[in-house]
């Protein structure tokens, strides 16, 4: 698979346009930018007379559709005539479209792409933007913040990768399964809990982390005097997971510091594995975050649980009258997706072996991430005060992300209220979800280049230091209803799939967890996810009675 | 829709006919320009790589919605890839870290959400457990620390449960069948 730059890539002119580039240069493009016109949702037009209608000069507009404006001489053609100018005036070939300000090349009939051209618009663009809308347009373009900081955190984390290797060394799996396979017992209905440390123990930078022992658990007991660390016991998780004892490990102890730091969730009941997470993930930086770092609340922090799990969200609200667009940034955790409930699959319409239910929809991922992103037009009660005009107008909002972690926790919202019949229940419908997932259609430059019409803006950071790709390694399913259900935890190790159900570790085929109704889907950036396949890889024990012959499967 | 016949119609209705033509091929050309831009500048997603995916998908559910491929076993009688079997509840037993007394694993919670006091703000027991050395659960004297935490709304969860028997009241922490 080609992986995909951020940088457009440059079409190359027909003859026709490197020909007119050749002879007249920008001065077509230069004398046109006095007629472009912006529109607040992000659309240029060409206006070439106040007063008069555009009309083709071949047909006076009966029938006349789009109207393309010849660079070299300013005659106007409709589609259907296009061609008899570039045939009757030898060398005009290239028009704009005047409704869209898009190049058209006359004698090929198509669509053609130039940079220079697409820099005099985004400048008009630019030049009619309200001051801080500018301000955030070119911030939202921008690929990276803080270079040197990330850079920072990635080889911290690489170097925590080499004290693994050093322990991974003293250790011998028992077995051909990877390190780190172990049932955990339910202690009643901690299911929900259970399912969630199995993702934890296998997310690549937490488990080098703690198995590195960087949480030091005895200066943390001196520090702490006693009082419960979160920390502290998933250290303790990590080392008996990873010991090589394959008996299940009950994680009371851990359980016990849970309920001492979510009061609110301690009881025995049935609870939330979304909730568990966040709770966790709380609970890790209330106690790592103090004294470290004093910005805690701007995804700064540097504590493991915000290292590892947390990028930040960009919101941007328009006015629909002027454009002026005001943005906030927000650290996250993990991404809350609602389901896409009108999306089709269009394999399945032709695949009839699906047998279509009314009862049973279907959707995927990347619907759920689109609809996410998607602009929402807000109520017209919901009208929001902008500052340009001075009064509350119509929004637009539309979420993207400005900054993605190590690890990418989505949480599928599987639960539909109704406010007519004042219930809640769960939607059962099927997520395709991809075991590869490229989150760049979904970051801030892609959806912000978007809302301007794709132009080749030019002056984007090309290169990122965090690659937009990832690669699943955990997914956690729900079965059963909104009050009552199971939760199982499936995990990719070295491309063999687990299913962990409490205290059974068994393994699937991979159609299995394809077909599961996913809750809670980790993806790891794809570099961290084949490093850590190299670590896990088991290495064979030479047999004593010939240390030459390889040994198909190990230990 | 099927198109009315131009010759039948009103010039009235030829106008706006004429005008509804003309705006559904305005926005026609609109998504097609946009996606030529988008296709011709390479920032469509890979489709093939999609549409694998989906077929990947739909096959395995077909797969797995085949009652003649039931390989996945779903009981709890099933042996694990290590060779183990285990008990619906488990039945690992050690001490409680609350109050000292030893309990089975898999009726640890609701021992503990009693031990801790239901709620647990105003009935939490201050217990040093003397087999700190021992037992590597134990922690020592409980100090209430916790956080103010937003959750979301009650009705945002998916709730967990294996056993469909209710809690009961245990006298001394010993395991009894469900």
């Amino acid at each position: 698979m080609e992986t995909r730059s951020s940088v457009f890539a440059n079409p190359k002119p027909c003859k026709h346009l490197a020909d007119y580039k050749l002879r007249h240069g920008l001065s077509g493009y230069k004398f046109l930018q006095k007629c472009l016109k912006t529109f607040p949702n992000g659309k240029t037009s060409i206006k070439m007379c106040e007063t008069t209608m555009p009309k083709c000069s071949f047909c006076s507009g009966i029938r006349q559709g789009r109207l393309f404006l010849c660079l070299i001489c300013s005659s106007m053609s409709c589609s259907d005539h296009t061609l008899l100018h570039s045939q009757s005036e030898n060398g005009h070939d290239i028009a704009v479209d005047i409704e869209r300000s898009e190049l058209y090349c006359c004698s090929c009939r198509d669509q053609v792409y130039d940079l220079d051209f697409d820099k005099v618009v985004v400048a008009k663009n630019i030049v009619d933007m309200p001051s801080k809308t500018r301000d955030s347009v070119v911030d939202g373009l921008m690929r990276r913040s803080s270079k040197r900081r990330r850079l920072n955190s990635v080889v911290d984390l690489d170097l925590i990768r080499s004290k693994f290797f050093v322990w991974m060394r003293g250790r011998r799996a028992k077995s051909c399964y990877p390190l780190g396979l172990r049932g955990l017992n339910n202690l009643g209905s901690t299911c929900f809990m259970n399912s969630i440390l199995q993702a934890l123990l296998h997310a690549p930078p937490f488990r080098n982390y703690f198995l590195s022992e960087r949480h030091d658990r005895e200066t943390c007991r001196k520090r702490s005097s006693d009082q419960s660390c979160l920390a502290c016991d998933i250290g303790v998780i990590f080392s008996a997971v990873y010991s090589g004892d394959r008996t299940p490990y009950s994680p009371a102890q851990f359980l016990y510091s849970w309920w001492q730091h979510s009061a609110n969730l301690a009881s025995y009941e049935q609870q939330d594995a979304h909730e568990f997470f966040i709770s966790v993930l709380d609970g890790i930086h209330e106690r790592e975050g103090k004294g470290r770092n004093s910005n805690k609340d701007n995804g700064d922090c540097q504590c493991i649980a915000h290292r590892v799990f947390s990028g930040m969200l960009r919101s941007d609200l328009t006015c629909t009258t002027c454009g002026f667009t005001s943005t906030t940034y927000d650290p996250c955790v993990d991404i809350s997706l609602n389901m896409d409930t009108s999306s089709f699959c269009s394999v399945d319409v032709a695949n009839k072996s699906v047998r279509p239910n009314e009862d049973t929809g279907r959707s995927t991922l990347l619907a759920c991430l689109d609809l996410f992103t998607r602009p929402e037009r807000l109520g017209s009660d919901q009208k929001l005060y902008c500052q340009n005009c001075q009064e509350k107008r119509d929004s637009l909002k539309q979420m993207s992300i400005k900054r993605l972690p190590l690890v990418l926790s989505l949480h599928i919202k599987r639960f539909e209220h109704s406010s007519l019949r004042r219930t809640s229940r769960k939607i059962d419908w099927h997520l395709q979800f991809p075991f590869s997932l490229d989150m760049t259609p979904y970051l801030s430059p892609s959806i912000v280049r978007n809302r301007f019409g794709n132009r080749i803006f030019g002056f984007e950071s090309d290169e990122a230091d965090i690659s937009a790709e990832f690669e699943i390694f955990a997914v956690v399913t729900h079965s059963g209803m909104l009050d009552s259900g199971h939760y199982v935890t499936y995990l990719r190790l070295q491309n063999q799939w687990y299913k962990c159900d409490d205290a059974w570790i068994t393994e699937v085929d991979e159609r299995i967890v394809r077909a599961s109704q996913c809750y809670m889907i980790f993806y790891v950036q794809r570099m961290l996810y084949y490093k850590a396949n190299e670590d896990l890889s088991c290495t064979p024990m030479p047999s004593r009675r010939d240390p030459f012959v390889p040994i198909a499967g190990c230990c | 829709m099927s198109v009315p016949n131009e010759d039948n119609m009103s010039p009235h209705m030829q106008l706006s006919s004429h005008f509804l033509g003309d705006l559904l091929d305005s926005i026609i050309v609109d998504v097609a320009s946009e996606c030529h831009r988008i296709a011709r500048l390479g920032l469509d997603r890979n489709l093939e790589e999609e549409e694998e995916e989906l077929r990947l998908s739909a096959q395995a559910r077909v797969t797995v919605a085949d009652p003649s491929n039931s390989g996945e076993t779903n009981g709890k009688y099933v042996v694990d890839i290590f060779g183990q079997t285990h008990p619906c509840v488990a039945n690992e037993v050690f001490d409680c870290m609350n109050c000292g007394r030893p309990i089975v694993a898999g009726r640890f919670a609701p021992h503990l959400e009693k031990c801790m006091g239901k709620g647990r703000k105003a009935r939490a027991k201050a217990t040093r457990s003397s087999t700190a050395a021992q037992n590597r659960y134990s922690r020592g004297s409980l100090v209430s620390a916790y956080s103010p935490y937003s959750t979301s709304t009650s009705t945002n969860r998916l709730l967990n449960g294996t056993y469909s028997h209710t809690v009961e009241e245990y006298s001394n922490g010993t395991c009894e069948g469900p």
